[in-house]
């Protein structure tokens, strides 16, 4: 149990991070054009999102264990 | 060390358009493996009529067992690989390359004033999976072929013969093939037509190739996907279609038809374009509704993505699923139904010139309408609840692949033979062809509406006849159908001589034997390798007969047929 | 008129890139359409295998189903996965980063970012393998197991193949393959990287939550 929490916890912290760094770079980049630049704010975007999913996961929110 | 920054260079530059590659100059880098679209369209069509021919004569062989209710000709294992691979053949080999590789190849670029297709090494590479991925599901025969039709429903085609992992792994081949054409297309397509060439004056076929490309490069993905689940049960023991241990044989027929379904849609999109080139060139008129037809080629293309259960109503599916699915069913024949009246429209007031293309193009909107007409019934659940797996749907089948796809292939080939091998094909032997196709075809098939609905299943080796008017009434049907599928085989030899001939001794072509007003009409038969030594710019649509051509800036040297190597001058960048 | 090679500001990342002959804007415009609608095709085919998963999980009463030794299955440990997400999100973080760095012309920046990026996605390979080995799961014994281990290992694939790629892009750039407006190659490593790092979220979403 305890190791579970422990990794929970530095998944938690990795979340953070991770999230925070790729949404701030989204926030920089919003008003870039070209394709690329569309794809690449669209995917940041889900990144940023998979890790608010991890932070929920981490909280027990979602996941059942 | 720095990160260079290039400057650019001074004076004028090539722009990717403009620019001349160096011509091939080995035997095998001009005909074997060529970049040039032009020589990849033409393998395609090479290849699509083998596999043609190939799977054609397993259909006789089907005919032949049916002209007895006993069978006899072949043992019933054999039977079930014979229909299954003429099939899986005459779709995956022979119709959808020819008519997005074979003429999507060589005819769109020319038309869009392009010297090739957006990546033409990986043009090259889809072609060549192709005739591997043939032989490897006609091989499929040493091995135990595949014998559960070329829908491959689990149970059946989980505890089938090898032969069927086999079908697999050569579908799943020339699935990646279709799905590289497609995406090939489509940036070609978005990005390469000429200056001036807005959607809105892009030929019709174009269009075609356009929402037959979407279809390509989404669907036959789905497609990889069964196959590639069917193969790791088959060879891994992986449930996903196994009831018993939790899987679903339901989850195959909804990933297979979700491809499977738009895979109709890329077999006659490309013939509905061929249909809207023919027309008003031998009517001399312009298309009807051009925007009509072009929109509603993206519509079908859009709208073939939510039918696909329409072929799983008798599969057990909720009934409260099968509305929807009727009700798209239906809307879709609206777009398809536009593109029939434009055409009709198109025709009246013409001066109609009955060439062999415009008769296999007259021929293609009697005879699809029919298969459409068919079409709109099965979509009708309380009809497709009678009519599924009986002999009325394979009426139906071909009523719009053979009478649709082929006529359009059929028509295609009478139209750009000159364009593409330089000579002129025989109009007599063409006409010949057109019509012993036409009644052979229709004694073929409209027969088999009749049997179907007298109860006769598809798929089946031997039947028996129990209807109480007449003794053996299937009996006769199946052997009058039977003989009219030799008399329409033979007249495949009408074309094939006629073509033969025609390379050999047939008079040499013009650059616009029928005065028709796309871009790849204004250059010589064949065409030089770099197509145009310079890109038009286009101003009009290409359809209004009796106008001057609407295209700016083409070289007249195109139209010889000598050209000079255009590396002895290099093409100046700027006019 | 030439942009100085020093100048490594935003307006010069957009001048640069406006600047570049007609001939390699077409070119690059093309390739980039394609590799687009590349990445949209492998959706569809992730698409599909997620729908027969999530097809198959609504066919049985019970989830995670009974394996066909009758043992019940049990979920997902979530914590490890957690993490091994995070180490996959991150290196999609540091690809970014890698990117921007091209552009602003920081080679040493970008070794540095490239080799976190490849280090951080062979690191998230490690974990899926350690999973591998710890999830009482076979690829042939149920549902569950067969969809998990096509999903994943097709994931996984991507990852590998990935990483191939990300280490060929490090090779050429020092190579002096790019130059600070002729990129495309890192472009579409960087695009191909954050695919495979988004499809990940779903299947940590589908797995693990769901």
């Amino acid at each position: 149990m305890a190791a579970a929490t422990f990794e929970k916890g530095i998944a938690f912290v990795l979340a953070i991070i991770v999230g925070g760094t790729t949404s701030f770079q989204l926030y920089k980049d919003w008003a870039s054009t070209g394709l690329d630049n569309q794809v690449t704010k669209l995917l940041l975007g889900l990144m940023a999102f998979g890790c608010i999913l991890v932070l929920l996961a981490c909280f027990g929110i979602l996941g059942a264990g | 060390m720095a990160i260079a920054v290039p400057h650019p260079p001074g004076g004028h530059i090539d722009t990717h358009s403009d620019h001349i590659h160096p011509a091939p100059r080995t035997f095998i880098g001009k005909y074997i493996f060529s970049l040039d679209a032009k020589v990849i369209g033409v393998q395609y069509m090479i290849a699509g009529l083998l596999f043609f021919c190939i799977s054609g004569l397993l259909a006789e062989v089907v005919r032949i067992q049916l002209m007895r209710p006993e069978g006899g000709f072949v043992s019933n294992d054999t039977y079930n690989g014979v229909y299954t691979l003429h099939a899986s053949g005459m779709i995956w080999m022979t119709i959808i390359p020819l008519v997005t590789g074979g003429f999507g190849n060589y005819v769109m670029p020319l038309m869009i004033g392009a010297r090739d297709v957006a990546f033409p090494w990986l043009n090259l590479v889809s072609f060549w999976i192709f005739p591997p991925a043939g032989l490897m599901l006609f091989g499929s025969f040493l091995i135990g072929a595949p014998d559960a039709g070329w829908t491959e429903y689990p149970p059946v085609s989980v505890q089938g013969p090898p032969g069927t992992s086999l079908w697999c792994a050569a579908i799943f081949l020339i699935g990646i093939s279709s799905t590289m054409t497609g995406l090939n297309f489509m940036v070609t397509i978005m990005k390469m037509r000429a200056p001036g060439m807005t959607f809105t004056r892009m030929p019709l076929f174009v269009w075609a190739q356009l929402a037959t490309a979407l279809l390509n490069m989404v669907a036959t993905v789905a497609l990889s996907a069964a196959l590639a689940a069917l193969f790791m049960e088959r060879q891994f023991g992986v449930p996903f279609y196994d009831p018993g241990r939790g899987g679903s044989p339901i989850l195959w027929q909804h990933m297979f038809w979700f491809y499977s379904h738009p895979a109709v849609y890329i077999m006659i999109l490309p013939a509905f374009g061929f249909i809207s080139e023919i027309l008003p060139t031998f009517a001399r008129k312009p298309i009807f509704g051009y925007k009509m037809i072009a929109f509603s080629s993206i519509a079908i293309a859009l709208l073939g993505f939510t039918v696909w259960a329409h072929h799983m109503f008798t599969s057990g599916m909720a009934p409260w699923m099968q509305l929807p699915f009727m009700i798209l069913t239906m809307i879709i024949a609206v777009p398809t139904g536009l593109k029939v009246f434009g055409w009709t429209a198109t025709l009246w007031g013409g001066k109609i010139e009955y060439h062999p293309a415009m008769l296999f193009a007259l021929g293609f909107i009697v005879v699809f309408t029919l298969g459409g007409v068919t079409g709109i019934f099965l979509s009708s659940v309380p009809v497709d609840l009678h009519w599924h797996g009986t002999y009325a749907v394979v009426a139906h089948i071909h009523y719009v692949l053979f009478g649709g796809s082929i006529f359009g292939v059929f028509a295609a080939v009478y139209y750009w033979w000159p364009k593409i091998t330089g000579r002129m094909m025989s109009n007599k032997l063409g006409v010949l062809h057109f019509w012993l196709t036409f009644v052979s075809f229709n004694a073929t098939f409209l027969p088999m509406h009749w049997l179907g609905l007298m109860g006769m299943p598809r798929r089946v080796a031997q039947y028996s006849d129990t209807t109480p008017l007449l003794i053996n009434q299937f009996t006769i049907v199946n052997q009058f159908i039977s003989i009219s599928s030799f008399v329409l085989a033979a007249s495949t030899l009408v074309l094939l001589y006629n073509m033969a001939h025609s390379l050999i001794a047939g008079k040499k072509a013009p650059p616009n034997p029928w005065n028709a007003r796309t871009l790849e009409w204004q250059i010589s038969s064949p065409p030089p390798y770099y197509n145009f030594k310079k890109i038009p710019a286009v101003l009009k649509n290409p359809y209004e007969f009796g106008e001057p051509l609407p295209y700016l800036g083409l070289d007249p040297s195109d139209k010889d047929d000598h050209h000079p190597s255009p590396t002895d001058h290099p093409t100046p960048a700027h006019a | 008129m030439a942009v100085s090679s020093l100048n490594s500001t935003h307006e010069a990342v957009h001048a640069r890139y406006q600047e570049v002959d007609s001939l390699y804007r077409e070119t690059r415009d093309i390739r980039l359409l394609g590799f687009v609608l590349f990445l949209v095709s492998d959706v569809v085919l992730f698409s599909m295998f997620i729908f027969a998963y999530l097809y198959l999980r609504n066919s049985v009463p019970n989830w995670p189903p009974i394996n066909k030794d009758g043992v019940q299955l049990p979920r997902f440990d979530l914590a490890f996965a957690c993490i091994n997400s995070c180490v996959l999100f991150g290196s999609g973080a540091t690809m970014h980063f890698a990117m921007e760095s091209w552009k602003h012309l920081k080679k040493a920046d970008f070794n540095l970012w490239m080799i976190a990026t490849i280090v951080l996605g062979v690191m998230f390979l490690g974990g899926q393998a350690y999973e591998y080995n710890h999830v009482p799961l076979t690829w042939a014994g149920s549902t569950m197991g067969g969809s998990f281990f096509t999903l994943t290992g097709m994931h996984g694939f991507h990852v590998f193949i990935g990483v191939i790629y990300l280490i060929t892009l490090f090779i050429q750039a020092n190579r002096g393959v790019y130059t600070g407006s002729k990129y495309f190659g890192l472009t579409a490593g960087t695009l191909y990287w954050h695919f495979v790092d988004v499809i990940w979220v779903a299947l940590f979403y589908l797995f693990y939550l769901l």
